[in-house]
């Protein structure tokens, strides 16, 4: 006999699991085919090999191991797979996870303390994915005279701001969400909607200390929204393209840091500013403010909330690497794909298996995303590094700093890239 | 499915702009003037202008909107507005706008638009600008000089000499 379940009888248990595939296979049938068969209607179904895919190929070949690849590799083109696992939602969401732990450890470091440590047994390796539980089985608490529906959207609304930034950033060639050919105007526009929700949420939890860190959030971001624009714009006139995939094709030589040092220092500060990090943390200002704009929210809310943070950051890193370090360009020392797998096939023995469409990525593809995860990376490390750093600075020093001393430095930024391009140096048509 | 797009843009821009009319509560009426906003936005998405698009986007919702809502949220709004409930004056409103709406409609669509037909591509923003930059270089030192008349005066209105600051040390 079981503790936990005294009245438990073997012979009960399999009648339920019988029960519940019973009961599967019948709505299954009754329900799940016939609508399969009616969205066939509407859905334009991939042609691989030559043969038009229906749904019970699909099985089929799915069932065969090394027939696999061409239906994976038909489902990576599909704009679904961009937007929800790679260049897009799903590569972000892991770049971010791994930059919160590599924070709380890094910071811990600095501090001389261990940081996580316990969960998953080395180094706290598992402590993310136990936050993430706890997160999502806390309640939410929703305050008495909260405005629900602005509290409870504006999360939401946050998140989906920051993966549209996201879906800007070009990662390899070709590879990128939207390909618009007005991007770095298209980032602009979105960068302007984070006060927006920020103070919105601020001012819907009708709380005291949310609403002062929503207004110090406004004022910090709407003043340093103008040098970032004004920092960026020595690499649109020397590049003549708002396209950041082009923009990352004109650095092929040479990235544009070599010239435009002082816009990659504004942007720099400006992306702290912007994301609310220390030293310039005043929204959420934790010794005055209890959590700043954040105070109010609790459970998924506040995961959604921190998952929107760290997107956000993702990006701006990533609009960095793109802007002035290059984004994908790079040596190329990642190995070729082995040519006689391609041909010959694996061969185990007397087995011998071969499998079409194989290499799954180019080499240029996997060279140029490896160069920009480990540029992205780095920028990362060194947006995280001042927390352990700097103290947080006053609003009235921060406001005089972007103001008069930004503002300024991105005009003489702006003239240096003129003189470059009227020197003949650099830009269309120049010398290098 | 350009004309599908039309009506959905449509029924958010002028749902969105009563809205913001209509609204008692000044956040939410704020909220619908952003989707009036970016409703036009929309609109010249669909005319093959992103360029204009992302500057109203900029522009509008990003810099306007955010002025309008932060001034909604520090005024107390009981000592601006006072509650009229007039039906008389409102159904007035209301048949003035739809003649005034005939009344344009007819004439644009009198006007020969609807023959209209193009085949020629979006007009590219480097050519706007390189237009701003040579034929029409008087507006744009004209509109220079307005923004930085009304900033100088912005800030001639905002200066004060009677206020200390005693925390200030730098």
């Amino acid at each position: 006999m079981s503790v936990i379940a005294p009245n438990f009888k073997f012979s009960e248990f399999v009648k339920s699991i019988l029960d519940n595939v019973f009961w599967m296979l019948l709505i299954f049938v009754l329900i799940g085919i016939p609508a399969v068969m009616i969205s066939l209607f509407y859905i334009d179904l991939p042609v691989i090999n030559g043969e038009l895919l229906t749904p019970f190929l699909a099985l089929t070949w799915l069932a065969d191991p090394s027939r696999t690849l061409p239906i994976l590799k038909s489902f990576m083109t599909t704009d679904l797979f961009r937007i929800a696992a790679f260049p897009g939602f799903g590569f972000a969401a892991l770049l971010a996870a791994g930059t919160i732990f590599i924070e709380r450890k890094m910071l811990a470091k600095l501090q001389l303390r261990v940081g996580p440590f316990y969960c998953g047994k080395v180094e706290g390796i598992l402590q993310l994915m136990g936050d993430g539980l706890k997160l999502i089985s806390k309640e939410i608490i929703i305050p008495a005279k909260a405005d629900k529906p602005i509290f409870w959207a504006a999360p939401v609304i946050f998140v989906a701001t920051a993966a549209a930034f996201v879906a800007l950033i070009p990662v390899a060639p070709g590879w990128v969400v939207a390909d618009v050919d007005v991007g770095l105007l298209a980032v602009f526009a979105i960068i302007g909607f984070f006060p927006i929700i920020t103070i919105l949420s601020a001012w819907s939890s009708n709380s005291k200390f949310p609403f002062i860190g929503g207004i110090r959030a406004l004022h910090q971001m709407v003043s340093f929204e103008i040098p970032l624009i004004l920092s960026l714009l020595g690499v649109v006139i020397l590049t003549g393209t708002l396209n950041l995939s082009e923009i990352v094709a004109s650095q092929s030589n040479f990235p544009w840091i070599i010239f435009l040092p002082i816009g990659a220092i504004i942007f720099f500060i400006t992306i702290l500013a912007e994301l609310e990090r220390i030293p310039f943390d005043l929204p959420e200002a934790e010794s005055e403010i209890v959590a700043g704009w954040l105070t109010e929210f609790s459970g998924m809310i506040y995961g959604l909330v921190q998952l929107g943070t760290y997107l956000k950051l993702y990006a701006f890193a990533g609009l960095f690497v793109v802007l002035f370090l290059g984004g994908w360009t790079g040596p190329m020392i990642w190995p070729p794909f082995p040519e006689e797998i391609i041909t010959n096939g694996i061969v185990m023995g007397p087995i011998t298996m071969k499998i079409p469409g194989l290499p799954v990525f180019s080499q240029e593809m996997l060279n140029g995303v490896m160069w920009f995860v480990i540029k992205t990376v780095g920028v990362i490390f060194f947006i995280l590094l001042p927390r352990g750093v700097f103290p947080r600075i006053r609003i009235d020093m921060l406001l005089s700093l972007g103001w008069y001393k930004l503002i300024g430095l991105a005009f003489v930024n702006i003239f240096i890239a003129l003189g470059l391009l009227y020197a003949g140096v650099l830009g269309p048509g120049g010398l290098l | 499915m350009a004309d599908a797009t039309f009506l959905a843009l449509s029924v958010i821009t002028i749902g969105s702009a009563i809205a913001a009319l209509e609204m008692r509560s000044l956040i939410y009426g704020s909220i619908a003037l952003m989707g009036t906003l970016g409703g036009i936005a929309g609109f010249f998405l669909l005319l093959d202008s992103p360029f204009v698009a992302m500057f109203q986007l900029a522009v509008y919702v990003g810099s306007i909107a955010v002025l309008i809502l932060f001034t909604v949220m520090l005024v107390k709004r009981e000592l601006i507005f006072k509650k009229i409930e007039d039906k008389r004056r409102k159904f007035v409103g209301i048949a003035l706008m739809l003649v005034f709406m005939i009344a344009l409609g007819s004439i644009i669509m009198d006007s020969g638009i609807k023959s209209i037909t193009t085949t020629e591509p979006a007009v590219d923003f480097r050519n706007i600008g390189a237009d701003f930059l040579t034929y029409y270089w008087p507006a744009l030192i004209l509109m220079a000089l307005i923004l930085t008349g009304s900033v100088t005066g912005a800030l001639v209105l905002a200066r004060r000499e009677d206020v200390e600051d005693e925390q200030r040390t730098d």
